[in-house]
């Protein structure tokens, strides 16, 4: 048996390998994007959720004549994908009504590629019982699709394992990310992003075997150089790429902890077990930290920031972090407006920023390897 | 032959009552500021989101902010507010509308007051800002963001219609239901920040006042059927302000109406935009390039009129079933039915709501070709274009072009380039003619 931080570099390198293998089995793959798609519904359904990547170091060469280029890069890189046929394998497509360029992406994929099943949930911006209420209905539509689509009923018993399931991938992943507390940090951040990454478009079971693994392995293996090194935090959309992670930790810093769209933003809360667990499911999935959903306003300026943010204070502090990096992929609107605000928070801690937006492309990597320098010599 | 660079930004009119419409607009932020003065409640809002009629009823001033973004750009005096925004932190190619309103906000929060020759005044310090999920995600981030330079109370609705190929039926009632909602929430929020009730007659008043108006603006964009055109997407672009600015004000009913009885006047007359009409134009989608208007006047020196247009009148009228009884759900039915008024056609067609539209307004008003402007910065309005195109290549065979600056940024805009690709597009309709 190989090591399980081999077999997940094999699945992060070759992110589909094992989903064909699957499908090639008589399984039904389900792609999805972003992290609003409740991937304890399909499993429920013993599907298989896939959640759509694009490539980082892959030019987009055909997107263009079908999406505009001032739309989010990875979401154009995802459409590239499709059209060179690398999503073919792919039953279904799901896209969740996360931003403006997603929900017009699925207008233009269902015409230009549509999968056997398209169906793209309404996701509410705003926050709240009544949010919470349509969300839940707009899960019971997807779930009636499904229905439809498959000929079976959703088995409630299913979806209350699938929600066991989910929930211990979460804790085993966060039982991972208590690695990089320690200073030095047991494992790199291009290692966690790895493992995330080559668990996007695999059942959670064996997602869950292969952490678990990996986890021992690591604790097994020697302990790394003790240079005090800074402690970085990053925030930010979808980085399903190492090369930024690398480009951070070769200039000489720990990445400790994230808050991205490809890390704990998708899994770092438990859906509670509730007796629908669909109630659970939709209160779980709509609270998701994510820039494109509105928190409501309380009284001051900040206390609003407090009460938006005091999730990341609470990684700050735990994970002994010394600055933070934002990676903002281009053109995404709301997070290009929550940075300032983040930012302001952080500083208000004292925590030293480098706001960073960038294509979605390896190519240009390179050119922020200075900027990273200078802000990590500053911080010393 | 050389070109010389053009400075003004505005277009020549073709009818009286787009002349007037610089009035409107002062109106709006003259009247804020007095309504400041006087006491009573101003507010942030954005344009488009269903509820204008409610924060009328609520006697609350509207002050629309991409308005005044759209309005500092047609002055060009959108540079100190968009370089002030990225200054502060925000990127430049986050939506240049919200990038001008995050500036002045800015700008006068430093300066203590409102900066020395803004636009009509500028914009007062709102008592209240009311985001919406509407149309496009900056619609809510911005006022989140603005809390930066406003500490004021902050609100926020979902506006939500279903995707092209939800069945309708299934899930229309949850739709509504939300939609209602989520005016409720902003209806609580106005109560509490007011002090006053809400007047559910006052509420039906503004409705029907509203809906009047869009009724009259209906009439008068079908009579642009006529040939020559009786009005050009420019003045389209100044009308809009009665139907976007004013719902649930009776000036936006008197101004539809005399802007009515000009149109048809001109049509009964046969007075067109131009005096030799060659090729009628479609302005596919895309907010307007408020820096650069006169190009419509460009397109017009070749023979070509703007002949109607996609953006800004995004809905026909719709019927609310008479059994809806109370104003807030028929204002949730009413967002419903516009949102969802061409699926059924989408379905039986082309499977896109959008490119069904544009067919109808192909085929009814004997359009010859169709511009887009896409803009770097509003994705809202930009993404689809291209899909829309090829869509629509299918259904006809009549030349497109893709025109692309940004509604307000000039840094994204190139007048050689423009009338270059003009020119290609004149001489296109022009070999098509000739067949
Ligand atoms: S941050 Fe942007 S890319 Fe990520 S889920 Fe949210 S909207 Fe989508
Ligand atoms: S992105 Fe477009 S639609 Fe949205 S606020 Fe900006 S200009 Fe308006």
């Amino acid at each position: 048996m190989k090591p399980a931080s081999i077999q997940l570099d094999e699945l992060y390198v070759q992110r589909d390998k094992h989903a064909k293998e699957l499908r090639d089995s008589g399984k039904k793959v389900i792609g999805y994007f972003c992290c609003f798609v409740p991937d304890e519904i399909i499993t429920a359904f013993d599907m298989v959720p896939y959640r759509i990547q694009g490539s980082q170091n892959k030019a987009i060469d055909q997107a263009d004549a079908y999406i505009e280029p001032m739309a989010c890069p990875f979401v154009r890189s995802c459409f590239n994908k499709a059209l060179k046929g690398e999503y073919d394998f792919l039953d279904g497509f799901v896209a969740p009504h996360s931003c403006d360029t997603v929900e017009r992406m699925y207008n233009i994929w269902c015409q230009n590629k549509p999968a056997p099943f398209n169906h793209l949930i309404n996701v509410p911006h705003m926050m709240g019982p009544s949010s919470e209420k349509f969300y839940r209905q707009e899960l019971d539509y997807f779930v009636k699709s499904l229905e439809n689509w498959t000929g079976h009923n959703l088995d409630t018993g299913k979806l209350r394992d699938a929600v066991r399931l989910y929930n211990e991938r979460r804790a085993v992943l966060r039982a991972l990310y208590d690695l990089r507390k320690s200073d030095p940090p047991l494992v790199l951040g291009t290692e966690i992003t790895t493992v995330l990454v080559a668990g996007m478009g695999i059942p959670a079971a064996k997602h869950i075997e292969l952490v678990k693994q990996f986890i021992d392995e690591v604790k097994g293996r020697p302990l790394p150089q003790t240079q005090k090194l800074p402690r970085i935090f990053i925030w930010g959309n979808e980085l399903d790429d190492i090369a930024f992670i690398k480009l951070v930790e070769e200039c000489g810093a720990w990445v400790v902890m994230d808050d991205l769209c490809t890390g704990t933003r998708f899994f770092w809360e438990d859906v509670p077990e509730t007796a629908d667990p669909l109630d659970g499911i939709a209160t779980r999935y709509l609270y998701t930290h994510c820039p494109r959903s509105n928190v409501p306003q309380t009284k001051t300026r900040a206390g609003d920031l407090e009460n938006r943010y005091s999730y990341i204070n609470d990684f700050i502090k735990e994970w002994v972090v010394n600055g933070a990096i934002f990676y903002i992929v281009r053109y995404c609107d709301t997070c290009e407006l929550e940075g300032p605000d983040l930012r302001e928070y952080l500083n208000g801690m004292g925590l030293p920023v480098l706001m960073i937006e960038d294509d979605y492309s390896t190519s240009t990597i390179g050119q922020l390897r200075t900027r990273v320098q200078a802000f990590l010599e500053m911080i010393g | 032959m050389e070109q010389k660079e053009q400075t003004k930004t505005t277009a020549v009119k073709g009818t009286d009552m787009a002349r007037k419409v610089r009035g409107l607009v002062k109106n709006i932020y003259r009247s804020a500021h007095e309504a400041k003065a006087q006491g009573k409640k101003v507010a942030y809002m954005m344009v488009s989101s269903q509820y204008d009629e409610i924060i009328r009823a609520m006697d609350v001033v509207p002050i629309p902010t991409e308005n005044y973004a759209g309005l500092c750009a047609a002055k060009r005096e959108m540079d100190r507010f968009l370089l002030k925004a990225e200054a502060d932190g925000y990127s430049q190619v986050l939506c240049s509308y919200a990038r001008i309103g995050l500036g002045f906000d800015s700008l006068r929060k430093e300066l203590g007051g409102i900066p020395e020759g803004a636009p009509d005044g500028g914009m007062p310090t709102p008592d209240m800002m009311l985001g919406s999920s509407a149309v496009c995600d900056p619609r809510y981030k911005w006022f989140q963001a603005a809390g930066r330079y406003l500490d004021v109370p902050t609100y926020s609705i979902d506006v939500v219609w279903p995707p092209v190929d939800a069945d309708l039926k299934a899930v229309r009632d949850h739709y509504i239901q939300y939609q209602k909602e989520q005016f409720q929430g902003l209806i609580s929020f106005m109560e509490q920040q007011t002090g006053k009730k809400l007047n559910k007659e006052r509420l039906w008043e503004t409705i029907r006042l509203s809906d009047e108006a869009w009724r009259l603006w209906y009439e008068i964009d079908r009579m642009r059927v006529a040939i020559p055109s009786p009005m050009p997407a420019q003045d389209h672009f100044s009308v809009m302000v009665a139907g976007y600015y004013y719902p649930g004000m009776q000036e936006a009913v008197d101004f539809y109406q005399s802007l009515y009885d000009e149109v048809k006047y001109k049509v009964e007359n046969k007075i067109g935009v131009i005096p030799d009409e060659k090729y009628r134009i479609l302005y596919g989608g895309g907010l307007p390039p408020w820096h650069t208007l006169w190009i419509f006047n460009y397109f017009e020196s070749f023979g070509a009129v703007f002949a109607i247009e996609r953006q800004y009148r995004a809905y026909d009228p719709v019927e609310v079933p008479s059994s809806v009884k109370d104003p807030v759900e028929f204002l949730a039915w009413r967002s419903f039915l516009r949102a969802t008024q061409f699926y059924e056609k989408a379905r039986a067609n082309s499977g896109n709501p959008t490119v069904e539209r544009l067919l109808g307004m192909i085929d009814r008003y004997a359009i010859d070709g169709v511009v887009f402007h896409a803009c770097r910065s509003c994705r809202a309005t930009t993404i689809g274009q291209v899909h829309y195109k090829n869509i629509l290549g299918r259904y006809t065979d009549i030349p497109m072009m893709q025109l692309v600056s940004d509604m307000v940024d000039l840094r994204d805009y190139s007048e050689a380039q423009w009338k270059a690709q003009i020119g290609a597009f004149i001489e296109t309709l022009a070999g098509r003619s000739a067949r």
